[in-house]
């Protein structure tokens, strides 16, 4: 918590993953990581909002966060899991295959993203390397993708109410 | 430092408005008809309070303003200027300029041109000579040394025993009539000793400001006594060591000066002596308590043995600001006071305190939380347990508190019914055209929430009735009506929902012309059969305006849109009638409360949906063949010999359900659009009251749904909107298309 503080240029990221990709979410904006549940689906929402849950007491849309991007939707499996984040005072839930590891990063070391393709202008905020938890030694770097989540704020998607 | 002066200035703000608000109530009250000495004494200290505060926090504008607004109204407390139907209007007006002098000085903004309405005030004020000389019948028993008495700062006091003595004010009256007899010959001078506390700077109390407004009524700083100024070692620059002596001239109104210091910090020294007894004794009255006056170095000391202030300085507390005075220093400050506070109290003004709205959003969200564990509990329990007397008991006190909480929520509709009759003066003084204004139910009580959010819907619809509805008063005589045109504005509960209505009988929506400047706008096609209703719907359409030229006041073809999303975005809806030649009536239909509702809960497949409670009329069990297909799409259900239209919620919601109609129920429900309708569902749980849980906190809204809850089992129930659902007719017109999932 104090770190942040004292180490400006230090980062903390949340790392996990999407089919074969790595992403970094910063450690600031999340709130907790659930177990996936069904949530309950809503009408007239795009494809990518899965559905609203009960997060202690408030009600949370949660998001396929694959598809938000613009890929296949992520498949479900037992390590499937939603990280509650915080974006601008509002609550979200990321469906995500699986949650990695929480490193720490320096703010120097992110490099700006080139063209990925994504749906989502300005989602991916930068590319940084990190020290895997692994022991195959030859696969032991890998390059993470740090999610920009105030561009993927559900509320910037209102449709065309009012 | 600036913070906090900031945040007392926005309470003195807050009290402005709360000022203007009983001005205006006692001004319309005295517009019709109502010249009682309360209502009169009511705006007089309103418009007193908003005069202090002004000065206090340097707002010079407003201060002057006040001021003279203050003076005229002072000689219609005291019955020396008639309240007659013309001063009323003047003072109507005078009170438009002082709302904009407030908001300007709020706003930072210059302040607005009042040069023609202080002449008027002017006007009525010199006017008065004539009208003094056959004096109006006194409003209550004050001899006139009393009135006269008003320059030497006595008149509150004055106005407290002529104003409240029927109020059971006795113990003061008596006292203070003992006092009120002493009359000073001439005006002496005042002198005012003033050392801000200790702390005083540090709490943001500039002696700088009490000073400049002093000498603004004429004062003169003739010392500073520097005694207490320690040496510079010992000097914190924080700490203020001075205290000034100024003269202030007899003239002034002893209260006047009081007003000065309302914002100081209540342990300063505050001494204000006169300079010279020139006190004359009028011996009417026992004068032995007013004998040791002239020796008394203060002057006021008759005022100690008032057995008012212990009683009345509980009071204090209840006013938010700073309070004034020093009570150990100046008893007679004391005594003052609490006086002034103690007026409200007294023609039983309901006591409050101020409490900040996010607090009871919290208290309500908490409830709510209690609410849902109380189900939680009630569903683990057994059948045998949940009969046991506990439990109920415990809901029952749940729902008292539940049911307190929201009370403190509710405000009457009048909060935002009171800005109408300002702006229909503007109107008519805009367009020429005379209004009345009728307000039926403004008693009303709906949620904060709602009600700060159905000012801008209310304040367009206004505009447009005016603007739009209302027709010169040529035209009106020509087409048989009274010159004046009327707007009536109500608003009623029925059931779940507050019914607000602005109707004007002005000249109807003229259709062929909407629909020609709907086709022009490429709203519509030009071949596009549309009812009545339909055309009178587009005068919502985001775009459209038929003002032939666009006046400041409508006519931009943003009003009625934004209306109409303002209160879909509360979870209402808008309906407009229009009569050719009679007139037109907007009909919004609120949510009495934005958090909690009556339901029944539903099933469909695996998921349950909230059933408002209040739109439902009755359940039915279709008999075989009851629910007939009039077309491929669509079902009716014949009920005592009606068909009403059944909609499948499964099918509203893309979920394709094969159960016959004969396995389902149908709720038959009545929406504000279409009547009664039948939706059909696979069964009822149960009615339970839910906490509603907006989307848009943390999604955006959703067609078709009032938002979410959360049921006993934690799980998510989507509350139903039947009018909107209802509205987008048999077609999944709002593409439910996400449900698919």
């Amino acid at each position: 918590m104090s770190t942040e503080d004292t180490e400006l240029d230090e980062r903390k990221i949340v790392t996990f993953t999407l089919g074969s990709r790595l992403f970094g979410i910063d450690m600031r904006s999340l709130i907790e990581i659930r177990e996936w549940e069904e949530p309950t689906p809503l009408p007239s929402v795009p494809p990518y909002v899965k559905g609203v849950t009960n997060l202690r007491g408030s009600v949370v849309p949660v998001v396929g966060l694959s598809e938000r991007l613009g890929w296949a939707p992520s498949e479900l499996h037992s390590r499937s899991c939603i990280l509650v984040v915080t974006i601008n005072g509002r609550h979200a839930g990321f469906l995500v295959d699986e949650v990695q590891d929480i490193v720490v990063i320096q703010a120097s070391e992110i490099q700006p993203a080139p063209d990925v393709e994504i749906n989502e202008q300005g989602a991916i905020a930068g590319l940084v390397k990190i020290e895997r938890r692994t022991h195959d030694a030859a696969n032991a770097e890998a390059m993470c993708l740090l999610l920009d989540l105030d561009a993927l704020s559900l509320t910037r998607q209102v449709p065309d109410f009012a | 430092m600036s913070d906090e002066l900031d945040e007392i200035q926005g309470i003195f703000f807050e009290e402005c408005t709360e000022g203007l608000a009983v001005a205006e109530a006692g001004l319309s009250a005295m517009a019709e008809g109502d010249a009682s000495s309360e209502t009169i004494a009511g705006v007089f200290r309103a418009v007193h309070s908003i005069k202090g505060g002004s000065g206090a926090f340097g707002h010079a504008a407003l201060l002057a303003f006040s001021h003279r607004f203050e003076n005229v109204l002072d000689e219609v407390r005291g019955g020396r200027i008639p309240a007659s139907a013309e001063v009323t209007k003047t003072l109507l007006g005078a009170f438009d300029i002082l709302s904009d002098h407030v908001a300007a000085a709020q706003g930072g903004t210059e302040p607005p041109a009042d040069a023609a309405m202080l002449a008027q005030l002017d006007a009525v004020l010199e006017s008065k000579g004539a009208v003094a000389a056959a004096p109006a019948p006194a409003p209550a028993p004050a001899p006139e040394p009393v009135a006269e008495a008003d320059e030497f700062g006595f008149t509150p006091v004055a106005a407290v025993v002529e104003d409240f003595d029927p109020f059971g004010f006795e113990p003061v009256a008596v006292q203070l009539e003992d006092f009120a007899p002493v009359e000073p010959a001439e005006p002496a001078g005042w002198t005012v000793r003033f050392g801000p506390s200790r702390g005083a700077l540090g709490n943001g109390g500039e002696p700088m400001l009490v000073i400049r407004e002093l000498e603004d009524m004429g004062a003169v700083v003739t010392g500073v006594d520097v005694d207490s100024l320690p040496g510079l070692r010992d000097l914190d620059p924080e700490d203020s060591y001075f205290v000034w002596t100024l003269r202030v001239p007899g003239t002034v109104g002893e209260q006047d000066i009081r007003d000065c210091f309302d914002f100081v910090a209540p342990d300063s020294l505050i001494e204000i002596d006169r300079e010279e007894v020139l006190v004359a004794i009028v011996p009417e009255v026992p004068a032995a308590p007013a004998a040791p006056v002239a020796e008394d170095d203060d002057g006021f000391g008759v005022f100690e043995p008032l057995p008012v202030p212990e009683e009345l300085l509980t009071l204090v507390p209840l006013e938010p600001a700073p309070v004034v005075a020093a009570p150990a220093a100046v008893p007679a400050a004391a005594a003052e006071k609490p006086k002034a506070e103690a007026r409200p109290a007294s023609v039983e003004v309901a006591q409050t305190i101020r409490v900040d709205l996010s607090k009871l959003d919290q208290l309500l969200n908490l409830v709510g939380e209690l609410v849902i564990r109380g189900s939680i509990l009630s569903d683990r329990l057994s059948p045998a347990d949940q009969e046991r007397v506990e439990l109920p008991e415990l809901s029952r006190l749940t729902r008292q508190i539940q049911d307190n909480v929201m009370s403190l929520r509710a405000q009457p509709i009048k909060q935002a019914f009171s800005r109408v009759p300002r702006m229909l003066r503007d109107l008519s003084a805009e367009t020429g055209k005379k209004v009345i204004l009728e307000t039926i139910g403004e008693m009303t009580e709906v949620d904060k929430g709602v009600i700060e959010k159905i000012g801008d819907p209310l304040t367009h619809m206004i505009r447009n009735a005016v603007d739009h509805g209302i027709e010169s008063a040529e035209e009106r005589l020509a087409a048989g009506k009274p010159a004046e045109g009327t707007i009536h504005l109500s608003a009623e509960q029925k059931g779940a929902r507050i019914i607000v209505r602005v109707r004007d009988d002005g000249r109807g929506i003229n259709r062929e012309r909407v629909r020609a400047k709907a086709i022009e706008r490429g709203i519509i096609s030009a071949d596009a059969a549309i009812s009545d209703e339909e055309i009178d719907g587009l005068i919502c359409a985001p775009g459209f305006s038929t003002a032939e030229t666009i006046s400041n006041i409508s006519g931009r073809g943003v009003g009625m849109d934004v209306v109409r999303s303002n209160v879909e975005a509360l979870g209402g809806r808008l309906e407009i009638n229009s009569i050719p030649g009679e007139g037109t009536t907007f009909t919004m239909a609120l949510p009495l409360t934005l958090a909690i509702l009556d339901g029944m809960i539903v099933r469909l497949g695996d998921q349950r949906f909230v059933l408002p409670l209040a739109n439902v009329i009755e359940t039915v069990q279709p008999e075989p063949g009851q629910v007939k297909e009039t077309s491929p799409t669509s079902e009716v259900i014949e009920l005592r010999g009606q068909y009403l239209s059944v909609r499948r919620v499964g099918e509203l919601f893309g979920m394709r359900s094969q159960r016959a109609p004969e396995d389902s129920l149908v709720i038959i429900v009545e929406s504000e659009t279409a009547g009664h309708v039948g939706l059909m569902v696979d069964t009822i749980d149960n009615r339970r009251e839910v906490v509603i849980k907006s989307l848009e906190d943390n999604l955006h809204p959703i067609r078709g749904l009032g938002g979410a809850t959360i049921l006993g089992d934690g799980s998510i129930a989507l509350i139903l909107d039947i009018d909107a659902l209802v509205a987008t007719g048999g077609s999944s017109k709002y593409a439910l298309k996400g449900m698919a999932a």
